[in-house]
């Protein structure tokens, strides 16, 4: 059905069938999706740093634009040390970027809207950044589930709180930007159903929302791309300087 | 003439100093705006962030639970764990920001 609003979320496979033994490595149009916007991230900036003139062209402005945005982000968050961490931010902010932007294109397959996309990206990011923590503390980054001037009598109880609390921040991570992903673009196709359904007569009501969805959906997809980097980078400043 | 030398570069510096105010004021317009972005993007944070400690404090119960044959004991008590782990996080992330408002 062509009217139903979860139908863009299909994920079918393209071209032959792929089994690894139990794994299921055919060619989706999820991948086709990431495939594109990973192309289109490494087009632009490779076309973006190709002539560097001291007045920069438009495509030139937008990359240097790009990396200023993540390097400050990083600089004001995470400080200096985090500063080995900037491929890391920025290949994720990118790409989810993109993600987000190639699904505003209409007849596009929104990858992020799928919680496995967005999970694993959380789940790497979480593992990543406890990796570095142990790396530059040893076991004294145990410590985060310690907090200070807290009676011995309440540890125990503080301590569990304290690891769900660490364990939680992939879920909200991924579930964040998967679930406003999903929300907008069922909300846009819900809309889209009701211009057609109204006809001639009553559809320009739900086409000037959807007008205005299509403009609030833009605006979170660079939102949530922006909180996804931010996050990482918080995350990554709790491991570098252990205190809260 | 040097009298005429001194009124010329008390302008100049008079011109320079406006430029370099309005530079301040200009920066200081930008930072409102982006920091702006940034609490809207803090906003959307925080509903999450309760839900998703009462998911992750439910799943351990109940992992628990099916691992120890102790339904429904575990799972009520984590979830009650996940719930104050998840208002800890909110009052965390509340906090953070109230000190860079700061």
């Amino acid at each position: 059905m062509a009217t139903n609003p979860m139908h863009q979320f299909q994920v079918y496979k393209i071209g032959p069938e792929i089994n690894l033994g139990e794994f299921n490595l055919s060619y989706t149009n999820a991948s086709l999706y990431m495939t594109i916007s990973a192309a289109l991230i490494l087009f632009l900036l490779f076309i973006g740093t190709k002539k560097k003139t001291l007045i920069p062209t438009k495509i030139q402005l937008v990359t240097e634009l790009s990396y200023t945005f993540v390097a400050k982000m990083i600089n004001d968050t995470a400080g200096k040390s985090a500063k080995a961490f900037f491929p890391f931010v920025f290949t994720l902010f990118m790409f989810v970027l993109f993600c987000n932007m190639v699904g505003m294109l209409p007849y596009a397959f929104t990858v992020t809207s799928h919680i496995i996309v967005t999970f694993i990206l959380a789940a790497t990011v979480f593992i990543g950044v406890t990796i570095v923590g142990f790396i530059k503390h040893g076991i004294k980054y145990l410590e985060l589930f310690v907090p200070k001037g807290v009676p011995i009598a309440l540890l125990p109880l503080i301590v569990i709180i304290e690891i769900i609390s660490y364990l939680s921040r992939p879920v909200s991570l991924s579930v964040r930007l998967f679930a406003n992903m999903m929300a907008g673009h069922t909300m846009l196709k819900v809309f889209g159903g009701f211009v057609i359904s109204l006809g001639l007569l009553g559809g320009w009501l739900p086409l000037s929302f959807s007008v205005a969805l299509t403009g609030l959906e833009i605006l979170v997809a660079f939102l949530q791309a922006y909180v996804f980097a931010i996050l990482t980078c918080i995350y990554l400043n709790d491991a570098l300087n252990l205190h809260h | 003439m040097l009298k005429q030398k001194t009124v010329k570069k008390i302008k100049e510096i008079s011109t320079r100093l406006k430029i370099a105010k309005n530079k301040i004021a200009e920066e200081n317009t930008e930072n409102i705006k982006s920091s702006n972005a940034a609490s809207l993007g803090k906003a959307l944070k925080i509903g999450t962030e309760l839900v998703a400690a009462v998911v992750v404090g439910s799943t351990i119960g109940f992992l628990l639970d099916s691992s120890f044959d102790t339904k429904p004991l575990l799972t009520i008590c984590f979830f009650i764990l996940g719930v104050v782990a998840g208002i800890l996080n909110v009052i965390r992330s509340a906090k953070s920001m109230h000190k860079k408002i700061q």
